[in-house]
């Protein structure tokens, strides 16, 4: 091996960052004009492997410089400072299908990043790297506390973040898979928000009693966010995404106990049977089924369950009677719901309603439906399974990779700044806080 | 305590503050549920400010940058650290800031008017850690265990106060860690060939053989592994070794009975690791890690690619022939006791307090040698032992290998940077209690380790990769 590329240094900074957070991948003391390749790969919870990777041309002093120097192949191309982890494919070899999510997000995500002599595309695993190191991805920061929520009979996670508080709450919803679904919540946390990400779908109660949980399940959630010690009763919103968004709308417009402050609903519907419980709207969509389609890979399409939206009120969340901001972020590829034409009636419905000044859309093309945290591997489709069929289907999400990576980045930069404007700012100042 | 002139408002607010504070708010009684819930809507009007840090997980020499947002306008606030040390000791810094038009303090660029230091210190809250009100005093902040992270809670308060106060609001509060390991970083216990150390390889799984240090430490004794798992955090292996006052050491603690082959064995351990580039190994030694460094240099028959000398002399009388020692405490009468009974080390390595025959043979240097002087050093004659190092390479015709970094006001101790300046600590206890003097200043020494950490590890990029 030449010696001099021996002395390769790779440097990735911060080497623990949050899995929102950027990072920069530094590559020195390379041979100037020489061609090398800097690989990520991942190992997740459930054993797949990952990677991604980007072929570059080292500088006239032998830099590379991830934030500033283009990618001419790879997994991803141009100049991408977090490509490396947007990325990530499975390895060749790995059964269809995959999406990379973690379960424990009180452990990090462990990424290994090398540099290898060269535009390599395979067979890393029998290459020797010039260099490497690791790097921690969290979604918890340090200090934020996790809390297992069982009362009301709730199957729920509050993250809370450090400090004295009092902080805005916020419930987490997601969509038809079920289970309780946390690293979102936690990364909020992480960003200054109570969080509490529920389970409403498979909640204990449900699968010990055989019955789903009703209008009064959300309620109680809202009732302990806000009489928690630590969080300011009168600034709580609520993120829901795909079924999610369902029952933040019905929430967040019909609910006498429930009072948000704002809501984010991402890749979702305002269709639904209004006043039907959580089991009815299931319901209502399934009756839909027979306008399934399937993709020529045979991936699942079920954005036209709710198409065409429905002109009866009874239909739809009548949103004109909201009272609070409302983000709504859509994905134009989304295969899986009608987000878009949904989002475009919302704003009609608004319109008239003379409410609109509270709706913001961020409408993103090529973007799927798991509009998720930043730098979240894009899944097109991955098995699937609800909780109504007991197989797993190919689903059909949608997006193209580099658009949604793009949305999710600006998505999620969006809605931070939507709830801080909304939670944390500006609209009561009070003299209590002068001295 | 409380100030002589209250508004109403702040009257107020405080009423509040003690009815919150007696009221149990686990809400599982139902008669307390209504008297809960309206102090709670009362207090809930008020804004909670943000705090932030990033990152949140840093390692030792990273910059942190510490913002808090949504204030008022030209609101005073304190931010406060605090943290654990391993012994258990509360450690404390403050500052006081003030808000302007942007309604928020930024750390990177604002000026502390008051506190533990002053002026725009982004990363003053660490440096300027002291030991809390009520703790044990005149001690040193170490770290044992380098593969946990500081834990350090930072907390901005409500108007310009001090954290002994103890009066003041809490109004927001981050945890950062800090870091000596970086993920991936190796850590493995060396126990062979008669070498107490331990080495740090960095991250990685098969890459190409690294350049590394040998890691020396003072005659404090014992194992000091943190300078060297923050070489492997920055991608050189590093072996720190123990050479006295460790009990996998022979002999008593208080005398080297390790000496020349000792060293030998220890540099070429490092040089036959597999995972180490030989012919690119370097020595760093701080105090009388010095003196043992210029001798390896010059007389044990190994040749490192470069040196590294902090604050030490450039020999000892203690040392014989084989490069071990008779006993530790060196001639007291060159020991000078200040006010306080303590001791100042200094004028023991003054080169003219040195017979000739027991400086190492700087001139036989073949690499390039850097010298770091803290002009405040109590514990060493460090300016004095750069001069002779210096002059000996220069007859030597040997001037272009000396580097020298001096810098005012910085003490003995000049260590990875944001770590406190210690300008006392406790020598040791037996037969009776000795704090020693090692000097320099918090200000001048932070930026002291700041700048020669820079230029520790440019020196090893370029002597030790290229």
């Amino acid at each position: 091996m030449d010696r001099k590329q021996c002395c390769v240094k790779l440097s990735v900074q911060p080497s623990r960052g949050l899995m929102d957070e950027k990072f920069i991948v530094l590559v020195q003391n390379a041979l100037p004009g020489s061609q090398l390749t800097i690989r990520a790969l991942h190992r997740c919870e459930d054993g797949h492997s990952w990677e991604a990777f980007g072929h570059y041309t080292a500088d006239t002093i032998g830099t590379i410089n991830v934030s500033d120097d283009p990618s001419i192949g790879g997994t991803y191309s141009g100049v991408e400072q977090m490509g490396l982890l947007w990325s990530f494919r499975p390895i060749p070899g790995s059964k269809p299908g995959l999406r990379m999510r973690k379960k424990n997000i009180q452990t990090p995500m462990e990424v290994t990043i090398s540099v290898y002599q060269g535009h390599q595309t395979e067979g890393f695993a029998d290459l020797v790297p010039l260099s490497g190191v690791v790097v921690e991805r969290w979604y918890m920061a340090p200090g934020v506390r996790r809390i297992p929520v069982t009362e009301g009979g709730l199957t729920a996670a509050l993250f809370l973040p450090s400090g004295p508080g009092p902080f805005p709450g916020l419930l987490d919803l997601w969509g038809g898979g079920g289970q309780l679904v946390e690293y979102r919540a936690a990364l909020l946390a992480s960003h200054g928000f109570a969080s509490m990400a529920i389970d409403y779908l498979t909640a204990k109660i449900t699968m010990e009693t055989g019955k789903m949980v009703d209008n009064q399940y959300f309620e109680t959630a809202y009732r302990v966010l806000q009489q928690h010690p630590q969080v300011c009763g009168s600034k709580i919103a609520m993120i829901g995404l795909s079924f999610g968004t369902s029952i933040t709308l019905k929430m967040a417009v019909y609910s006498e106990v429930i009072k948000l402050s704002a809501a984010v609903c991402i890749s979702g519907s305002h269709v639904q049977p209004v006043d039907g419980s959580v089991e009815e709207i299931l319901r209502f969509f399934q009756k839909n089924g027979d306008k399934t389609r399937f993709s020529e890979k045979n991936e699942v399409i079920w954005r036209d369950l709710l198409l065409p939206i429905p002109t009866d009120p009874s239909l739809k969340v009548n949103v004109g009677r909201l009272q609070c901001p409302l983000l709504l972020v859509v994905g134009e590829d989304d295969q899986n719901w009608p987000a878009q034409e949904s989002a475009l009636d919302i704003k009609e419905m608004m319109a008239r309603a003379g409410n609109s000044h509270l709706l913001t859309v961020l409408s993103y093309p090529n973007a799927g439906h798991l509009i998720e945290p930043p730098y979240t591997t894009h899944a097109r489709s991955s098995t699937f399974k609800t909780i109504e069929i007991e197989e797993k289907v190919m689903c059909l999400w949608g997006g193209q990779m580099v658009e949604h990576s793009r949305a999710q980045e600006d998505a999620w930069k969006k809605i931070l700044v939507f709830l801080r404007e909304n939670l944390y700012g500006g609209r009561n100042p009070t003299s209590f806080s002068h001295l | 305590m409380f100030r002589a002139h209250m508004s109403v408002t702040r009257i107020w607010q405080l009423i509040e503050k003690r009815r919150m504070s007696c009221i149990s708010v686990r809400g599982k009684l139902p008669g307390l549920q209504h008297a809960v819930g309206e102090v709670r809507r009362k207090s809930s009007f008020r804004q909670s400010p943000l705090l932030t840090a990033a990152p949140g997980r840093a390692l030792i020499d990273e910059q942190i940058s510490i913002k808090g947002h949504f204030l008022s306008q030209n609101y005073p606030v304190t931010v406060c650290a605090q943290m654990h040390s391993e012994e258990g000791d509360l450690w404390e810094a403050f500052a006081h800031y003030t808000t302007n038009a942007s309604k928020s303090i930024n750390l990177t660029s604002d000026h502390s008017v008051g506190g533990s230091y002053l002026g725009c210190e982004p990363m003053g809250l660490f440096w300027a850690l002291e030991p809390a009100l009520g703790s044990r005093e005149v001690l040193r902040l170490r770290k044992r265990n380098v593969e946990t992270p500081y834990i350090v809670n930072i907390s901005l308060l409500e108007g310009h106060t001090s954290p002994s106060e103890g009066q003041s609001t809490e109004l927001a509060a981050v945890t950062v860690e800090r870091w000596y390991m970086a993920p991936g970083v190796r850590r493995i216990e060396i126990r062979q060939n008669k070498i107490v150390g331990t080495l740090f390889l960095p991250p990685g799984e098969r890459p190409g053989p690294f350049s590394a240090m040998l890691d020396l430490w003072g005659m404090g004794g014992g194992l000091s592994e943190y300078r060297s798992a923050l070489f492997a955090s920055r991608g050189f292996a590093s072996l720190s070794v123990a050479y006295m006052g460790h009990k996998d050491l022979p002999g008593p603690p208080d005398i080297m009975s390790v000496g020349d082959l000792y060293f030998k064995s220890a540099f070429q351990l490092l040089q036959d690791h597999c995972q180490v580039d030989a012919d690119r190994v370097g020595v760093i030694g701080l105090s009388f890690g010095v003196c043992l460094t210029l001798r390896i240099a010059t007389r044990i028959g190994v040749k490192p690619s470069c040196l590294i000398c902090i604050n030490g002399p450039v020999g000892s009388p203690l040392l014989d022939e084989d490069g071990k020692t008779k006993t530790i405490e060196s001639d007291q009468k060159h020991w000078e006791l200040d006010d306080r009974g303590h001791v100042s080390f200094r004028h023991v390595s003054l080169p003219d307090n040195l017979p000739p025959e027991n400086k190492q043979k700087v001139k036989n240097i073949t690499c390039p040698l850097m010298y770091i002087v803290g002009e405040d050093d109590q514990c060493a004659a460090s300016t004095e032992n750069a001069d002779v190092i210096e002059e000996a390479l220069r007859s030597a015709g040997k001037s272009q290998l000396f580097t020298r970094l001096s810098y005012p006001g910085a003490g003995h101790l000049i260590e990875p940077p944001y770590a406190p300046c210690a300008r006392a600590s406790l020598w040791r206890a037996k037969p009776e209690k000795l704090f020693t003097l090692w000097g320099g200043h918090p200000a001048p020494h932070a930026a002291a380790q700041e700048d020669s950490w820079k230029r520790i590890l440019e020196f090893m990029e370029t002597h030790l990769r290229r």
